[in-house]
């Protein structure tokens, strides 16, 4: 049986090395279309407004002082239904969140249809951007 | 309910191609330094059969965590440094497996370097992902 010192020369053949990173190419593909099917899915299940993922955004500023006035402004919009501590009541926990500050400041602003509302109207982009630093400030 | 049981799902499944991974990767080095050509064809074989076990093995992985975070890909914090780590090792590790799985005679021929190197950065990604997976898990 052969057994060649040096590499074999069918292993770098271009074509098969094209089709190796082509292949790759599709599983991620193929992941995200899972991906996109998925969230669809689940904004649909709760009428949602999908928030699209990108590879790099600047994370929401945050201060102890800014996650002071959330909380303010957290017990004064959210905490009847989301819980004083946010730990849910009507709505959901919001502890351990693993989505986005955009996905969680996207939700505050136009809210979710027939399950929470919109706060574009009452909360000014400071505001949001307070109460969002709050939010992550429970993971 | 529904995350949780996927969660043991992803837990259950990912195992398999990390610990498949990481062998294929040790295996064909040993096997492109060992002297004795008989050993280091079965090192070779044994490296193709782990790469390609632990290919097939991350398709459930992936499905099961997709669906666990409910078709988030990159998330906040650890889950999207687990996720900047896994997605190049899911693409890594299937690109490896067709290039192996095309060239001819695999078991009996010395790998090259680069695709040695490949299996090298793949192992490193899959133990980055893998460490991240386990701080989302175990971490709070």
């Amino acid at each position: 049986m052969e057994d060649s010192v040096t590499p074999s020369p069918e292993w770098g053949e271009g074509p098969r090395f094209f089709l190796a990173a082509f292949a790759g190419a599709l599983a991620l593909a193929s992941a995200y279309g899972l991906s996109l099917g998925l969230r669809y899915l689940e904004s649909k299940a709760s009428h949602q407004q999908p928030t699209p993922e990108v590879w790099f955004e600047t994370p929401t500023p945050s201060s102890p002082a800014l996650i002071k006035q959330g909380r303010v402004l957290f017990l004064a919009s959210c905490a009847h239904c989301h819980g004083a501590d946010a730990t849910g009541d009507e709505g959901p926990d919001l502890h351990d969140v693993w989505v986005s500050d955009r996905y969680i400041s996207n939700i505050i602003t136009y809210g979710i249809k027939h399950e929470m509302p919109s706060f574009k109207k009452k909360l000014g982009h400071d505001e949001i951007i307070r109460l969002t630093a709050y939010v992550r400030s429970l993971d | 309910m529904y995350s949780e049981n996927w969660a043991k799902m992803h837990g259950a499944t990912v195992h398999f191609p990390i610990a498949l991974i990481l062998c294929s990767g040790a295996l064909d080095a040993l096997g492109f330094f060992f002297p004795v050509p008989a050993i280091r064809r079965g090192l070779h074989a044994a490296g193709y059969w782990t790469m390609m076990l632990g290919a097939a093995g991350t398709v459930p992985a992936v499905v099961s965590g997709l669906v666990m975070s409910r078709g988030v890909m990159l998330g906040h914090d650890t889950l999207r440094l687990h996720h900047l780590f896994a997605w190049p090792a899911f693409a890594l590790i299937i690109g490896l497996a067709t290039w192996r799985a095309l060239a001819s005679d695999f078991t009996a021929k010395k790998a090259p370097p680069g695709y040695l190197a490949g299996a090298g950065l793949a192992a490193v990604l899959v133990m980055a992902a893998g460490y991240y997976g386990g701080e989302l898990m175990l971490g709070h």
